[in-house]
């Protein structure tokens, strides 16, 4: 239950909160009331990257009372490019602890409950159930399905957005009074089809803006000032700057929202194309094999613009869309059969598609490796964070 | 004739134009035209004869399956989005 949608739920202002939220108490439409409101509301904000950095920033200016704070991972440079509530200070830092410090310097009043954990099917419901609102600010389509799935069982409204180059997405999901995540997309787009930020780029304000609107969104909700963003959806376009939007439906035929809450299982959603096929290796492994001068052909599919953030030494490149052009085309193959070969990407996703595909064309799947979690691992666990190495030759066909 | 708007993402097969004009008379011939000289592109936005599960479609503003799906009839001027689930945060 909101804030909002339960009038004895309020808090008492101290007199630096009633200076400090002066320009809200002007607000004809806002006043002290809703103010009150927000002081008395919870918010749970899963993820605290691109989105979650705004997000977490306004919404303790604007006075919430509790906020959660959900990840797991730690501030590196490459976040602070549009991850703006971490800084060089906080470089090595969890991002819980780097985001709070900064949360409780806007307003030292809030209450910060910091879950160093990644959701999962375990803890997702004891999480979410603690809070009136849900944000999601996650970067992977299987925690943006779990994030929903427990919303709809346990009745929470799921602030949503999300962010891919210079689009933006965002919307409201409350199931019982509109539609779900997955009334609109039932399952995920393959794994070829589906980039993230860290494979396809962001523009770092991009989610500045949709994360905005998310913190815009909370404040509605738990307030009850206006009317959120249910049944809706917000297209924002960064290149052609044009905000749209579309009305949508509950889906009758929905897998999730058209069942009881209490009949939802949470489950988790794989990727199409995400069973493993042929063989996996660490970082740590690779680094020891290559150390120990064994045999093996390692091929980074990454975008040559990837390159540029560092490669494995030793490394050959070969994009992955080089590497589908060439099995379709049924020459000369691209990569030797006769070899063991590790597959290298970002993250560990498309090196897995483009086994996939190797094996299809007829390669040994005994002899291909995907490097686990990919330069994301290999970066962090192996190579010093910043340093490079760009020995290598492309092959390019 | 109706206007397709394109996201950023499938601009590489639209020249990087934003909006461009198709003739069609409804959603599916919009989209087969806009698909036919690229089968990469016709499989990211169809699968068989149906709409990708991460894929949705608008005719000014409304959800195609509010309408009457790919057979939602356009006339000039109406515009058409193409929105796929993006989940980068």
């Amino acid at each position: 239950m909101t804030a909002a949608s339960n009038p004895a739920m309020s808090a008492v202002l101290t007199d630096s909160e009633l200076r400090r939220f002066g320009r809200h108490l002007i607000l004809p439409e806002f006043g002290l009331a809703a103010q009150q409101r927000l002081k008395a509301g919870s918010v749970l904000l899963i993820g605290l990257g691109g989105l979650g950095s705004p997000s977490s920033l306004y919404l303790a200016a604007a006075g919430v009372g509790r906020i959660g704070l959900v990840d797991a991972d730690v501030v590196e440079e490459t976040n602070l490019q549009r991850q703006i509530v971490h800084g060089y200070a906080t470089l090595g830092h969890l991002k819980t602890e780097s985001a709070a410090a900064r949360m409780l310097d806007i307003n030292p009043d809030l209450q910060i409950e910091r879950h160093d954990v990644r959701l999962n099917l375990e803890n997702a419901l004891d999480l979410m159930a603690q809070y009136d609102v849900i944000v999601d600010g996650t970067d992977n389509f299987p925690t943006r399905y779990l994030v929903n799935d427990a919303c709809v069982k346990l009745g929470k409204p799921n602030v949503y957005g999300g962010v891919l180059r210079f689009d933006g997405q965002l919307s409201v999901f409350d199931a019982r009074h509109g539609p779900c995540y997955r009334c609109l997309f039932p399952e995920p787009p393959p794994i070829e089809f589906a980039p993230n930020c860290a494979e396809a780029g962001v523009l770092g304000v991009v989610p500045g803006v949709i994360g905005s609107l998310q913190a815009t969104e909370v404040i509605k909700l738990l307030t009850g000032v206006g009317s959120p963003m249910i049944g809706r959806m917000l297209i924002y376009d960064g290149l052609d700057l044009s905000f749209t939007t579309i009305q949508i439906a509950k889906a009758a035929d929905c897998p999730v929202c058209s069942h009881p809450p209490a009949d939802i299982e949470l489950k988790e959603t794989a990727m199409a194309c995400s069973a493993p096929v042929g063989r996996s290796m660490s970082s740590s492994v690779l680094q020891s094999r290559q150390q120990a001068g064994d045999d093996l052909m390692v091929v980074d599919v990454r975008n040559p613009a990837e390159w540029l953030s560092g490669t494995i030494f030793g490394s050959i490149g070969l994009p992955m869309p080089d590497i589908t052009r060439a099995l379709r085309q049924a020459g000369p193959p691209p990569l030797p059969k006769d070899r063991d070969l590790v597959l290298v990407c970002q993250s560990g996703m498309r090196s897995s598609a483009v086994i996939r595909s190797l094996v299809d064309a007829g390669y040994d799947s005994g002899r291909l490796y995907n490097l686990e979690r990919g330069m994301a691992a290999w970066t962090s666990d192996v190579y010093p964070p910043g340093a490079k190495n760009l020995h290598r030759e492309r092959v390019s066909n | 004739m109706a206007i397709l708007i394109v996201p950023s993402a499938l601009r590489r097969y639209s020249n990087q134009q934003t909006r461009i004009t198709l003739v069609a008379n409804t959603v599916q011939e919009l989209l087969e035209r806009f698909t036919h000289e690229s089968s990469e592109l016709r499989n990211y936005i169809f699968s068989g004869s149906t709409l990708r599960k991460f894929v949705i479609v608008s005719k000014n503003g409304q959800d195609i399956r509010l309408l009457d799906g790919l057979l939602t009839s356009l006339g000039v001027n109406d515009e058409v989005h193409v929105v796929a689930g993006v989940a980068g945060g």
